[in-house]
């Protein structure tokens, strides 16, 4: 057995499923897809590693400083662009698709033009390997999942216990209703977004130390988080999250057993199980 | 004395003149091989976003064009590297093939709608790019396979010849463009295009008047399948190499911005309006060779067009808004909105 294959997964799956979760808050709040979410979670790597290596900070210090500049940019965006550009019929989503996709430019090259093209490392934050019977396996991918976790069960408490959680889930439900009950719901989709990009962003710091960090690496992460929640169903955060591991778990043993096929077997399975239920494992068919 | 000439009819078609002739003689102006190369190109990508706009107005969102484009490519470079076929037959050959290969993927696929078909398109478009890389024997993988020029067409008094400039190409290009053009553009005015533009506004009520959803989705994929595996064939003729990384999901996207930006309303001046200005700006701003800015101002020049074009609208549209400030003329997108204020009155 390759243990160290299916750790390997797992750390992917945790990167998979929180920028997957983001993007589907973010899609059940706003309506749309951000397409530049991958982008977010690549600022985000890159601003740790300038807090880190350039200011000195602790990585704590900027694993929180990335989570809020990205925040704090994905609300400008939602505020500035988003808000704008989604006129209220269904050829509004169209011009987000479009908005966003083309912010994806913009920040891929105002990132080159800051940080530079090269790839580069953090270097090891958590040094040391864990051996468990024969198989080692290093504090740096267990602190990943660690994170992770602590990440999805906050996410888990504002959401179903606390009021802003409430009001989430009210506009996400039924945004008339909500805001008939006093809900701003204007403002609950900057905040929306506002968590999504930062979540973005922690992904792309729980994965700055194990993998380069460079401004093109946003691309393929961005990709398999919007096959995770297609497959897990748009809309349903649970649906994420098992979208997520699916993938991470898929992505790294099929890889490791049939290397060049794997992507083709990838979106083969993909297509399959949408042929099979449109809606995707978690979403509800609407006809 | 009062005019007896009908402006609302013959200004557009000066105006249409006065930018198709040009647009024919630009050879004249330029012999640039580089010039010309960015305005033949230009041309290819209005093909291919045409095709995306004929899909959008029946309702799906198909991120997958560069997909049947590197179909259509490989299929007339394989043609021509290994079974030896002139140009001319293995590009109707192309997209004969990419026709077909839409119709096939676009009976299945076409049964989700919505994102999961975007995702789909996507997830094609990669596949045929891994297929292309692995499938050493026939398409050489990431090596790519070698295209060849049109052969020379002997017309008795000039022999059009691709391989001494690159003129015969522009000329070229402008037939695809004027032929795929004229095809939509009938497909747009005529009822079929009507039965599309019903089963995007509202699937339920058009299968409700006995309107065969799969039947016209089918129909838009596969059209636009056949001359967007054309314009493929074309394309990788011309830049006489097809590799796996020609085509990709960048190019898909590329292509749908383009659409989107020209303005979604009509077929055929949206998409050459939008490609036309978008990748000759993109261009222009490589040429510039400011290291890193050029995505910075080509993202940000798509947003700001976004945000200040009219709610809803892409560029192409800027001349309607105009017309109609002009002659305050009702045009057909805003006849349902009229509808309903009748319906009020009532």
């Amino acid at each position: 057995m390759h243990i160290g294959i299916w750790v390997d997964g797992l750390v992917q799956s945790c990167i998979y499923t929180t920028m997957a979760f983001g993007m589907v808050l973010v899609f059940s709040i706003l309506g749309i897809l951000n397409w530049a979410h991958g982008q977010f979670y690549m600022l985000g790597a890159l601003v740790l590693y300038s807090a880190v290596m350039q200011a000195g900070l602790p990585f704590g210090a900027g694993l929180v400083i990335a989570a809020l500049a990205m925040g704090l940019l994905g609300m400008l965006v939602e505020r500035l662009i988003i808000d704008r550009v989604n006129v209220p019929r269904a050829i509004g989503a169209l011009y987000v698709t479009a908005a966003t996709i083309s912010l994806q430019f913009f920040f891929v090259g105002g990132a080159s033009m800051i940080w530079g093209r090269l790839e580069k490392g953090l270097g090891m934050v958590m040094p040391g390997v864990l051996t468990l019977g024969g198989v080692n396996i290093s504090y740096q991918k267990i602190a990943v999942i660690v994170f992770t976790l602590i990440v999805m069960a906050i996410m888990y408490f504002v959401l179903e216990h606390t009021k802003i959680g409430l009001a989430i889930r009210a506009a996400a439900q039924r945004p008339d209703a909500a805001m008939l009950y006093g809900i701003h719901v204007g403002r609950i989709k900057t905040l929306v977004m506002g968590i999504g990009c930062a979540m973005a962003a922690l992904a792309g710091c729980f994965m700055a130390p194990i993998y380069p960090v460079s401004p093109f690496m946003g691309g393929i992460p961005m990709i398999m988080s919007l096959l995770a929640i297609v497959i897990g169903g748009i809309g349903s955060l649970t649906g994420a999250i098992v979208g997520g591991v699916i993938l991470g778990l898929l992505n790294s043993v099929i890889a490791y057993y049939m290397s060049y096929f794997s992507e083709v077997i990838l979106f083969a399975l993909v297509i399959i199980i949408l042929l099979i239920r449109p809606q995707g494992l978690f979403g509800v068919a609407v006809k | 004395m009062t005019s007896h000439i009908d402006w609302r009819n013959t200004l557009p078609k000066i105006v249409a003149c006065i930018i198709v002739v040009p647009a024919l003689l630009v050879p004249l102006f330029t012999n640039n091989p580089a010039s010309l190369s960015i305005v033949i190109l230009s041309g290819i990508w209005a093909v291919v976003a045409m095709g995306f706009t004929l899909i959008l107005w029946t309702g799906q969102f198909s991120l997958g064009q560069s997909a049947f484009m590197a179909i259509g490519g490989y299929t007339s470079a394989i043609l021509t590297a290994h079974l030896d076929w002139p140009f001319w037959p293995s590009f109707l050959a192309a997209g004969l093939v990419s026709g077909i290969v839409a119709c096939a993927v676009g009976a299945v696929v076409l049964r989700v709608g919505g994102f999961y078909f975007s995702i789909i398109t996507l997830a094609l478009g990669e596949i045929v790019r891994i297929i292309a890389m692995q499938w050493q024997s026939v398409t050489r993988g990431t090596r790519g396979l070698v295209t060849y020029p049109p052969e020379t067409i002997s017309l008795g008094f000039i022999n059009i010849d691709f391989t001494a400039s690159t003129v015969p190409w522009y000329y070229f290009m402008i037939v695809l463009v004027a032929f795929s053009g004229l095809i939509y553009w009938r497909i747009g005015k005529s009822r079929i295009g009507g039965t599309f533009f019903s089963v995007a506004a509202n699937p339920m009520l058009a299968e409700h008047q006995g309107i065969h959803l799969m039947k016209y989705r089918v129909i838009a994929f596969t059209v636009a399948g056949v001359f967007t595996g054309l314009a493929g064939s074309f394309y990788g003729h011309f830049l006489s190499a097809m590799t796996p990384y020609t085509l990709g999901i960048q190019e898909s996207i590329q292509v749908m911005i383009m659409s989107i930006v020209g303005g979604i309303s009509s077929l055929v001046a949206g998409p050459i309006v939008g490609s036309v200005v978008l990748y000759n700006l993109s261009q222009f701003l490589q040429r510039l060779n400011l290291e890193g800015i050029h995505p910075v101002v080509f993202g940000g020049a798509i947003v700001c067009i976004l945000l200040f074009l009219p709610k809803g609208t892409g560029l192409v549209d800027l001349w309607t808004k105009f017309w109609k400030r002009v002659y305050g003329e009702v045009d057909f997108y805003e006849l349902p909105e009229d509808m309903e204020k009748d319906i009020e009155v009532h």
